[in-house]
C-alpha cells in the first residue's frame, strides 16, 4: 500500500513538472526615449520569464539595476532619482495571454516603481517545439507610474517611453 | 493510509494551485548598491565614489576667507582658495587623478581602487572598500630653508586611505576613513607619519539634495585642530553642487587634516563650494 502511495504521489508529480512551461532567465527588454535634448536607452539582458501553455498565463520579472545605459551618469540618475531602485529594486508584469498567433494580446498586471497598472499588450507570440518565442513593443507613460520628472530637465526625457521585448523561452 | 494519500494530493493540488509563476523563477536579488554618495568628496575628503568607467570628472572647489574676518573683507568672501582637479575612470574599478591647489601651490596625484562593493543577494557584502592614495608636491619654495641638501623629493609627501563605507538605507551613508600621511620633509621634532581616523555621513533629504558631515580625528599629537565639515549637495543632472562650511581652507589631505588652525568656536569658518561636471569620453 505504501509502495502505491508513493508511486501515485511521483505519478501525480511528474504529471505536474511536464504540464508546459516554458522559462528564460536571458530574455531582453530594451527602452527608448526621444526628447529635444537627449535619446535615452538602455537595455536589461538579465529579464525572467516564465510562460504557462495550459493555463496561458505569462509572466516576467526583472531587477531594475540591471538595465545598462550607454552613459553611465544616466544609469545613475535612472537608478537614484527616477526609479528609485533601492527602493523597488524589481518590476514585473503577469498577465493571460489571447489568442496565440502573430497578434497576440496579452492582459495583465504591470508593476514599476510600485505602481501597478492593468495594461494590454499585442506583440507575437510563437510556440515551437521547445520554445516560446516573444516578441513585443509598447508604450508606456510615466506619470502612470509616478515617475517624476523636475522641470529643469523636462526636455532631456520624454514622458513616453517605448518598450522592446524579446524573449525565448525553452520548455522545462 | 487514505488519510496520507488525501494528504499527500492534497499537498500536490496546492503547489499547483499557486498559480504565481513567480515562484518558479527564485527569488534572484543579489545586486550591487549604487549611490553610497553623489559625489567623489563628502567635503574635502574621499568617497568610495569612483567615476564611472571613460568618465571625465571636472571639479572645482573653492573656498572663501573665515566668517569673522569682518564686514571690510565681505565676511570672508574677498578672499579665496581654489582647487581644479580631474578624474577620469579607468574601468570599472580604478580611476586617476590630477589637480593643483592654490593653497602652498600644490599639486596632487591620485589613484582609488575599489576592492570591495556593497551588495545584497548572493555575493553580499554588507560594505564598500575602497583604497585611495595620493603624492602630494608642493611647488612653494622654501623661504627659511635650513637644510642644505634640499632636494625635489623632500617636496613630496603622500597621503594613504583605506575608506570603509555603507550606506544603511536609501537615505543614509556613512564611512570611515582610517588615513596615514607621510612627509618627506619635516621641521625639527615632527613625525614623518602621522595618522588620522575620518568619519563621514550623508543624509539624502530629496532625491536630489542631501546634507553632509565630515570629521578628521588626528591620532598624533599636534597642535593642529581636527577639521569639521558640513554641507549641502545638490544634484542637477550633469552636475554636482556642493555648499559647506569648514574650518579649514584647504583642499588636499596633508593640508585639511594635520595643518587647519581654524576654530568653530571662534567663528574660524570658511564657507565653500565644489562644483563637479562629468564627461562621457568613451562611447
Amino acid at each position: 500500500m505504501v509502495r502505491l502511495i508513493i508511486s501515485i504521489f511521483f505519478i501525480v508529480l511528474s504529471c505536474g513538472v511536464s504540464a508546459q512551461q516554458y522559462l528564460t532567465k536571458e530574455s531582453e527588454i530594451s527602452f527608448f526615449s526621444k526628447a529635444p535634448i537627449e535619446d535615452i536607452s538602455a537595455v536589461n539582458n538579465k529579464v525572467s520569464a516564465v510562460y504557462d501553455a495550459e493555463t496561458k498565463q505569462l509572466v516576467f520579472q526583472l531587477n531594475i539595476a540591471d538595465f545598462i545605459f550607454p552613459k553611465p551618469l544616466m544609469q545613475e540618475h535612472f537608478n537614484e532619482n527616477y526609479l528609485e531602485s533601492d527602493k523597488f529594486p524589481k518590476s514585473s508584469f503577469s498577465g493571460i495571454v489571447g489568442d496565440i498567433n502573430e497578434n497576440s494580446t496579452v492582459k495583465g498586471t504591470l508593476k514599476i516603481h510600485g505602481v501597478a497598472n492593468e495594461v494590454e499588450v499585442t506583440g507575437s507570440l510563437e510556440k515551437m517545439n521547445d520554445s516560446v518565442i516573444i516578441n513585443a513593443t509598447f508604450v508606456i507613460v510615466l506619470t502612470d507610474y509616478k515617475i517624476k520628472i523636475p522641470r529643469v530637465v523636462m526636455y532631456n526625457i520624454a514622458e513616453e517611453i517605448e518598450v522592446t521585448v524579446k524573449a525565448e523561452l525553452k520548455k522545462i | 493510509m487514505k488519510r496520507i494519500l488525501l494528504i499527500l494530493l492534497f499537498c500536490q493540488a496546492t503547489v499547483f494551485a499557486q498559480d504565481d509563476l513567480l515562484q518558479l523563477l527564485g527569488d534572484d536579488s543579489s545586486y550591487k548598491i549604487s549611490s553610497t554618495f553623489k559625489g567623489v568628496k563628502i567635503v574635502n575628503g574621499q568617497t568610495v565614489e569612483l567615476v564611472s568607467k571613460g568618465d571625465l570628472l571636472f571639479l572645482i572647489q573653492h573656498r572663501f576667507g573665515t566668517l569673522n574676518s569682518g564686514g571690510y573683507n565681505l565676511y570672508g568672501l574677498d578672499n579665496s582658495q581654489v582647487r581644479f582637479g580631474l578624474d577620469y575612470g579607468v574601468n570599472d574599478c580604478a580611476s586617476v587623478g590630477l589637480g593643483r591647489s592654490s593653497f602652498l601651490k600644490t599639486i596632487d596625484a591620485n589613484t582609488k581602487i575599489k576592492l570591495v562593493r556593497q551588495s545584497k543577494g548572493e555575493k553580499s557584502s554588507p560594505f564598500s572598500l575602497v583604497w585611495y592614495s595620493s603624492v602630494f608636491f608642493k611647488q612653494s619654495i622654501w623661504s627659511d630653508m635650513q637644510k642644505e641638501s634640499y632636494v625635489i623629493l623632500d617636496q613630496l609627501s603622500y597621503a594613504h586611505q583605506l575608506l570603509v563605507a555603507r550606506k544603511m538605507n536609501s537615505n543614509l551613508s556613512v564611512q570611515l576613513s582610517p588615513t596615514v600621511l607621510h612627509k618627506n620633509l619635516v621641521t625639527k621634532g615632527e613625525t614623518h607619519d602621522l595618522l588620522s581616523v575620518g568619519l563621514g555621513a550623508r543624509h539624502k533629504l530629496t532625491s536630489r539634495i542631501s546634507v553632509n558631515a565630515e570629521y578628521f580625528l588626528q591620532l598624533n599629537e599636534g597642535e593642529s585642530i581636527n577639521p569639521l565639515s558640513v554641507g549641502v549637495d545638490i544634484e542637477t543632472g550633469g552636475h554636482v553642487f556642493q555648499l559647506h562650511l569648514s574650518n579649514s581652507a584647504a583642499m588636499f589631505e596633508r593640508a585639511f587634516i594635520h595643518e587647519t588652525n581654524g576654530n568653530w568656536f571662534e567663528g574660524d569658518i570658511y564657507f565653500g563650494f565644489n562644483i563637479s561636471r562629468v564627461f562621457t569620453l568613451k562611447k
